[in-house]
């Protein structure tokens, strides 16, 4: 039963593509709040505190992104915890993103002049006054290339959700694979709707850094 | 009482100490100009005043809290002790309104209107109530030290401390900034200044502290310690600034 690659394949390529789009808001924003906390948590005055959020960021950008699907998927099953592929990879992804943020955004955080948080201090703020008021939003111009850029990585890294049945883009390449026969038609067709998602995204990320190295 | 004393304060940073065992009293109404070569540790003594350096040694007080006690509620202290840096250190993204009002209302629980009155009054003490809705980008360095001092008196502090506020200025700019130190020292406001300006500590100041090697070095009236320094150090101190 192999067949050509029709109209009809290319279609539902494109409507798998919605899977990935949703997959990747999922880990964003998952991600963005739990790395936001994680960032704050690393940059407090406490140093417990601090350890726990390098350790967290360390135990994530130390191990695969694969490993980590694959534990939240198979892991949860060996103790009887049924979990659906959308869940194990929204959580997973949403891990994976938020210890990758905290750090872009701590540098961002770093890159505010120390005399702000010493001007702010003086005037009776308490931390998180100082973030919330005077540091964090001198951080967000210089955090949105950087995260915009991370953001093309996690809409590529999402294909690996397909090793467990989620069904994205990838996934449905295989599965179009199967049906056809035809891995380098299809892939290429996968590769060319991968492109045309992160390729403006990249572009928007490269005018952001452009126009805040002129702001300068 | 005093309202700022410090008790053999000892201040180190690694090896290196920069402040050995001073003493220091301020009284209510005094001004102060703190003076000396750099590295001499006139800044960090302002610095650990309002505790923003930690001491390693002795005892610091404004009124009656010890600055350098882990119980002290450091926020609270800073209310009572506004400083001004030399590098104006404004809030770059915020107007000037809201870089006087941010922490009244954030940290007094100030009502907005409120504190938009209180902005409109500290900017027309530094002269510069036409100034309420620019951005400090916008601003000559002159007018941001300006703001910057209005900013610090918004809080209604009962001691200010300036450290080198005019260091960084332009020439042309330090007169209208040293005008403003002027007529708050008029209203009676306690002040400790480090300072590079010997005419402004000898008209304004009621007192000189020359600061050497971490050490109260001279001290005393302005025409007495600039007029007839009694030691070689401050001797040749003022040599080499009034040349």
């Amino acid at each position: 039963m192999i067949r050509e690659v029709n109209s009809l394949d290319l279609l539902y390529l494109v409507a798998a593509g919605r899977w990935t789009l949703a997959l990747t808001a999922m880990a964003f924003v998952g991600g963005g709040i739990l790395g936001l906390a994680i960032m704050m948590l690393r940059i407090a005055p406490l140093k417990p505190v601090n350890w726990l959020a390098v350790g967290w960021i360390q135990a994530i950008q130390g191990t695969p992104l694969l490993a980590q699907i694959f534990v939240f998927f198979f892991g949860f099953a060996i103790f009887g915890y049924k979990v659906s592929p959308w869940v194990a990879a929204g959580v997973a992804f949403s891990i994976y993103a938020s210890a990758f943020l905290a750090e872009i955004w701590r540098g961002c955080v770093e890159a505010v002049p120390r005399q702000q948080w010493e001007a702010s201090a003086a005037l009776g703020l308490s931390f998180p006054q100082q973030l919330r008021y005077v540091v964090l939003p001198q951080a967000l111009r210089v955090a949105i290339p950087p995260t915009v850029g991370f953001l093309v990585q996690l809409i590529k890294n999402t294909s690996l959700a397909s090793t467990i049945g989620f069904i994205e883009l990838t996934r449905e390449g295989q599965i179009t694979t199967g049906a056809t026969f035809r891995p380098l038609t299809v892939y290429g067709i996968v590769a060319v709707l991968y492109f045309l998602i992160c390729f403006p995204l990249s572009q928007w990320s490269q005018h952001l850094e452009r126009r805040l190295n002129v702001a300068r | 009482m005093s309202l700022v004393r410090l008790e053999d304060v000892t201040k180190r940073f690694g090896q290196l100490t920069v402040l050995d065992q001073v003493s220091l009293k301020v009284e209510p109404g005094e001004i102060i100009a703190v003076i000396g070569r750099s590295g001499s540790g006139k800044s960090t003594l302002l610095r650990c005043i309002n505790g923003l350096e930690p001491i390693q040694g002795g005892r610091i007080l404004v009124e009656d809290d010890v600055v350098n006690d882990p119980k002290t509620d450091l926020r609270k202290l800073r209310q009572k002790v506004g400083i001004v840096f030399q590098s104006y250190n404004l809030f770059p993204h915020l107007s000037v309104e809201r870089n006087i009002t941010l922490a009244p209302t954030v940290v007094k629980k100030m009502p907005p209107a409120e504190a938009r009155k209180l902005a409109e009054e500290a900017l027309a003490r530094v002269g510069l109530s036409d100034k309420i809705d620019a951005y400090p980008d916008q601003l000559s360095g002159g007018q941001q030290q300006r703001v910057a001092i209005a900013r610090s008196l918004a809080m209604q502090p009962k001691v200010m401390l300036f450290d080198e506020i005019t260091s960084a200025l332009d020439p042309e700019l330090i007169g209208e900034v040293l005008k403003v130190l002027e007529a708050l020292a008029r209203q009676g406001m306690t002040m400790l200044l480090v300072t590079h300006e010997m005419g402004f500590a000898r008209n304004v100041g009621t007192r000189v502290v020359f600061m050497h090697h971490g050490k109260v070095w001279e001290q005393g009236p302005p025409a007495q310690v600039l007029g007839n320094p009694q030691t070689p150090e401050m001797k040749s101190f003022l040599g080499s600034v009034l040349h």
